[in-house]
C-alpha cells in the first residue's frame, strides 16, 4: 500500500504535467480537487483513464469518482481493493 | 433536414405530432459491447464513399432547403464541428498516406462543398463553435442579411457521428448508458446524434410566398469560466438569452415556447434551469428538449432545433421532452411530457457548448415587416497587433525581412509560451498556446485598459496535435483508452475558449474555419457581429504544423522544405475618433464557377484613381496549392488596376500555413505604423507610404480583400 501511494504521487505529477510540484510535495491526505495541486474535473477524468490503463480498475460514475478522488490515500485504497494487479 | 426522425421536413413534422424516442444502439461503426451506447443515428447510407458522411448529410438537407429555387444563395454559413473526420479516422487507422484521401477532411470543406453545389459566388463561412455552431451560424446569417451584405443566405449545421466524438464524450463520462433523459431526476448524461439542417434565409422587400417563419433575433455570449463545464449559475446562458430577446425587440413574456439546449447532463440541465428562472421568474412558458429523442448532433443541433421551432410555430404543436419520466424537482422546470397543441407565435431556442459558448435564437410568426437597414457604424480601427512567425514576433520578423531574409520556420514552443504561466499551459499543446500568446501580445500592444469583449478566432485546421494524440492513443489501445484532455483540446474553438477564460472575455466567442481563408472568415464575421462602439475585441488567426497530419491535410505545406507555422492577432474597436489605422474586409468571393471574380474585386475597390490614391502596396497571399491559379488571378488584377507599386508575395516571407494571412495583416499594420515598406521588398529603396494604405488580397479557391488605411 505504501508502495502504491508512492507510485501514485509520481503518476499524478507525470500524467497531469504538474509544474512547480514534485511527488514529495504531495501529502496523501490532501484534497485532490480544489486543494493545493489546483486540479479540476478534467484532471480527475485523466486520472480515471490512467487508473484504468495501469491498474485495470474502472471508475465510471461521478458519484464513485467523488469518493475515490477525495485524496491520494482514498485513491490508493480503492485501487488496492479493486485491482487484481496490485498486491 | 435529415435527422434520426428521417429525411425531410415531413418526417420531422410527423415526429413532432407523435413524439417517441429515435435513439438506438450505434451501428455506423463497430465498438466493443461495453462501449455500445444508444445514439441518434440517421438511417441513410450514402454511395459515394470519397465524400464524407457529413458532406452528404449537409447536401441532403440543402437539396430540400433549395428545392424550387434556381437563384444561388449570396452566402453559405454552416456550423460544423468535425467535418470529414469519420473518413479521416478510417484512413489514419489504415495508415493511408495519399493527401487526396483527406481532401474533404476539414470542417470548412462542408460549406465549400455546398457552396460549389449551389454556385454560390459569395463567402462560405464555417462556424466551429462546438455544440452551439448551428445557432451561431444562423445569427451570423441574420446579421449579414440585416447589414445588406446578402439577401439570401443558406445557413445551417451538420455533424456526423464519429469515433473522436463518441469516445471523447465517453471519456468525459457524459454519456447516459440508458439514453439521454433531459430534465429527469435520474438523468446521467447525453446521447450523441447526427443530423443536418439547412435554412434558406431571405431578406426581401416582399416576404416570399413559401416563407415559414421569421428569425427575429439572436444572442451570443461566453461563460469565460471553464473549457467544458457550464457556469454553475448559468450566467453566460442568461446573457445569451437576454441578448437574443433584446435583439428581437420582444420581452420574455412574449415567448410561447422554449426549445431547450437540454442535453441531459446533470450540470447542463441545472445551469440552464437556473438561467431560465433568472430570466422568466415563475412565469415560464412551455419548454422541452428534443435531445432525448434525437441525441445531441453537436454542430447540427442548433440548426435542427431552429427547424423544429419553425415547425412548432407553423403547425401549432410543441414537441415533447422525450426521455424524461420524472422531472427533477431541483430544476424547477415543468417539461412538456407529450406533444402539445398550442398556438405558438414566438420561440426561444438555446444552444450551449464547450468553450463556454452560448447562443440563443428568437423566431416568430411571419409579420411581413420590411428589413430595417442598420444605422451606419464607425469603422474598425486596429488598436494593437501581434504576430508569431518562424523567427519570432512581428518586430523580429521585420528585422529579418529588412535584412532580405524570410521568416519561414516554427518558433520553439518555449518561445511561444514564454509569457504564459506554466499552470495555464500544462494542459495546452501548440495551437492554444499560440492563441493565448497572440491574444495577450495584441492586448499589450494596444495598451488595453479594458477587457476585450469578444474573441473571434480563425484556424484552418484547428488543434491537430490534440486530434492526432487522441486518435493515436485510441488506436494503440485497441479503442480502449483515450485522453479526455486531448478530446477537450481537439475542438476547433478550444483555443478561443482558453483566451476568453484567460482574459475574462464574456461577449461573443466565435470560431471560423476554412483552410487558407479562415482568418478572412473570422474578420468578416467580426465585422458583421460587432456593432458596439469603443468596445475592444480580438480577431486572432493561427495554425500549427504537425509532422504527421499537416502534410496530409494541407497540400500547400509540402511545397516548402522548411515547415512553417504561426499566426497573427489584431485588437480592434469601432471608433470615429481613434487615430489608429482602419481595417475593412471588403471582398470575399468563391472563385469556382465565377470567371469574372477579378473584375468583381476591381469594381468593389473602386476606380483606377481610387485604387491609386488609396493604396501604396499590395500584399498578395497565394497558397502554394493554388500557385498557378493564384498567380493568374494576381496578374489579371494588376493589369486591370494598373497597379505599379510594390507587390509583396507574402507567403514567400511567412512560409506555407493556412493562417499566413493573419501574419500578413499584422505585418501590414506594422508597415503602416512605420510609414514605409522596407527596401528589401521594393527593389533597393525604402518605399514611403505617404499616408496611403495597404491592400491585402488572398487568391486561390476564394478571393478575399482586406484594406488597411492610416
Amino acid at each position: 500500500m505504501e508502495h502504491l501511494l508512492n507510485e501514485l504521487t509520481f503518476k499524478i505529477v507525470d500524467t497531469l504535467n504538474l509544474v512547480d510540484v514534485t511527488p514529495n510535495d504531495i501529502d496523501p491526505d490532501d484534497h485532490l480537487i480544489g486543494g493545493k495541486l489546483g486540479l479540476d474535473s478534467i484532471d480527475i477524468l485523466e486520472l480515471v483513464m490512467m487508473i484504468e490503463m495501469d491498474y485495470a480498475v474502472k471508475i465510471n460514475s461521478k458519484e464513485l469518482g467523488e469518493k475515490v478522488f477525495s485524496s491520494i490515500k482514498s485513491m490508493a485504497k480503492y485501487i488496492y481493493e479493486n485491482s487484481s494487479e496490485v498486491s | 433536414m435529415v435527422c434520426p426522425a428521417g429525411r425531410g421536413i415531413q418526417s420531422l413534422k410527423n415526429w413532432i405530432n407523435l413524439g417517441g424516442r429515435k435513439i438506438r444502439p450505434l451501428s455506423l461503426f463497430t465498438v466493443s459491447p461495453e462501449n455500445l451506447f444508444p445514439v441518434g443515428e440517421v438511417s441513410e447510407s450514402f454511395e459515394v464513399h470519397e465524400i464524407p458522411r457529413s458532406h452528404q448529410l449537409a447536401f441532403t438537407a440543402a437539396q430540400e432547403a433549395m428545392a424550387g429555387t434556381q437563384t444561388p444563395p449570396d452566402a453559405v454559413i454552416i456550423g460544423v464541428t468535425t467535418g470529414g473526420i469519420l473518413t479521416t479516422e478510417m484512413h489514419l487507422k489504415n495508415h493511408v498516406s495519399d493527401p487526396e484521401a483527406f481532401a474533404y477532411h476539414s470542417a470548412g470543406s462542408v460549406a465549400e462543398y455546398i457552396s460549389d453545389k449551389y454556385h454560390c459566388k459569395g463567402p462560405a463561412i464555417t462556424v466551429s463553435n462546438a455544440c452551439s455552431s448551428g445557432t451561431v451560424a444562423i445569427k451570423i446569417a441574420l446579421e449579414m442579411l440585416r447589414s445588406g451584405q446578402a439577401r439570401r443566405v443558406l445557413a445551417g449545421g451538420v455533424d456526423s457521428l464519429c469515433r473522436l466524438v463518441y469516445y471523447g464524450f465517453k471519456s468525459l463520462q457524459l454519456i447516459d448508458p440508458a439514453g439521454a433523459r433531459p430534465l429527469d431526476k435520474n438523468r446521467r448524461g447525453m446521447s450523441l446524434g447526427e443530423a443536418a439542417a439547412m435554412l434558406l434565409l431571405v431578406a426581401d422587400d416582399i416576404t416570399p410566398g413559401d416563407a415559414v417563419v421569421e428569425i427575429l433575433g439572436g444572442g451570443l455570449s461566453c461563460d469565460a469560466y471553464h473549457p467544458t463545464s457550464p457556469h454553475p449559475d448559468g450566467e453566460g446562458a442568461l446573457n445569451a438569452m437576454r441578448a437574443a430577446i433584446q435583439d428581437a425587440g420582444i420581452s420574455p413574456s412574449d415567448i410561447d415556447y422554449i426549445n431547450l439546449h437540454g442535453t441531459g447532463t446533470p450540470d447542463n440541465d441545472l445551469s440552464e434551469a437556473k438561467a431560465l428562472k433568472s430570466l422568466f421568474g415563475s412565469c415560464l412558458p412551455p419548454l422541452s428538449s428534443v435531445k432525448g429523442a434525437f441525441g445531441h448532433s453537436l454542430g447540427a443541433a442548433g440548426a435542427v432545433e431552429a427547424v423544429i421551432s419553425a415547425i412548432s410555430i407553423s403547425e401549432g404543436v410543441i414537441p415533447e421532452n422525450t426521455g424524461c419520466q420524472i422531472p427533477d424537482l431541483k430544476l424547477g422546470l415543468e417539461p412538456v411530457m407529450v406533444p402539445m397543441e398550442k398556438k405558438v407565435r414566438i420561440v426561444l431556442s438555446n444552444s450551449f457548448g464547450f468553450g463556454g459558448n452560448n447562443a440563443a435564437l428568437v423566431m416568430g410568426i411571419l409579420q411581413g415587416k420590411k428589413p430595417v437597414p442598420l444605422p451606419k457604424t464607425p469603422p474598425l480601427t486596429i488598436e494593437g497587433f501581434a504576430g508569431i512567425t518562424g523567427v519570432g514576433d512581428i518586430n523580429e520578423a521585420l528585422e529579418h525581412i529588412s535584412a532580405g531574409k524570410d521568416c519561414h520556420g516554427m518558433s520553439p514552443l518555449s518561445e511561444i509560451s514564454k509569457f504564459l504561466h506554466p499552470s495555464v499551459t500544462r494542459r495546452l499543446k501548440r495551437l492554444p498556446r499560440m492563441a493565448l500568446a497572440l491574444a495577450h501580445a495584441a492586448c499589450k500592444n494596444a495598451n488595453l485598459q479594458d477587457t476585450p469583449s469578444s474573441i473571434f478566432w480563425g484556424t484552418g485546421w484547428g488543434p491537430i496535435s490534440e486530434t492526432y494524440d487522441f486518435l493515436r492513443k485510441l488506436y494503440e489501445s485497441d479503442e480502449q483508452f483515450t485522453s479526455p484532455t486531448d478530446f477537450i483540446g481537439s475542438v476547433h474553438n478550444a483555443p478561443a475558449g482558453q483566451v476568453a477564460i484567460s482574459l475574462g472575455a464574456s461577449g461573443p466567442n466565435v470560431t471560423t474555419t476554412g483552410g487558407d481563408y479562415s482568418f478572412e472568415q473570422c474578420l468578416l464575421t467580426a465585422s458583421i457581429l460587432v456593432e458596439k462602439i469603443n468596445v475592444p475585441f480580438l480577431v486572432i488567426g493561427a495554425d500549427e504544423f504537425h509532422e504527421a497530419l499537416s502534410p496530409l491535410f494541407d497540400r500547400s505545406v509540402t511545397a516548402d522544405k522548411v515547415r512553417s507555422d504561426g499566426g497573427g492577432a489584431i485588437c480592434l474597436k469601432r471608433s470615429h475618433v481613434s487615430d489608429k489605422p482602419k481595417i475593412f474586409p471588403v471582398f470575399f468571393e468563391n472563385s469556382t464557377g465565377n470567371p469574372n471574380i477579378i473584375s468583381s474585386l476591381f469594381n468593389k475597390l473602386g476606380s483606377l484613381r481610387e485604387i491609386e490614391n488609396r493604396f501604396g502596396t499590395l500584399l498578395a497571399g497565394i497558397p502554394s496549392a493554388f500557385r498557378q491559379k493564384g498567380e493568374k488571378q494576381l496578374q489579371e488584377f494588376l493589369v486591370l488596376s494598373d497597379f505599379h507599386l510594390p507587390v509583396i508575395d507574402y507567403r514567400k516571407l511567412t512560409g506555407e500555413f493556412a493562417s499566413a494571412s493573419a501574419v500578413a495583416i499584422a505585418l501590414a499594420a506594422k508597415f503602416i505604423q512605420n510609414g514605409k515598406i522596407p527596401a528589401s521588398l521594393c527593389n533597393g529603396d525604402d518605399y514611403f507610404l505617404n499616408g496611403k494604405g495597404i491592400l491585402i488580397i488572398g487568391f486561390g479557391k476564394f478571393v478575399t480583400a482586406i484594406e488597411i488605411v492610416p
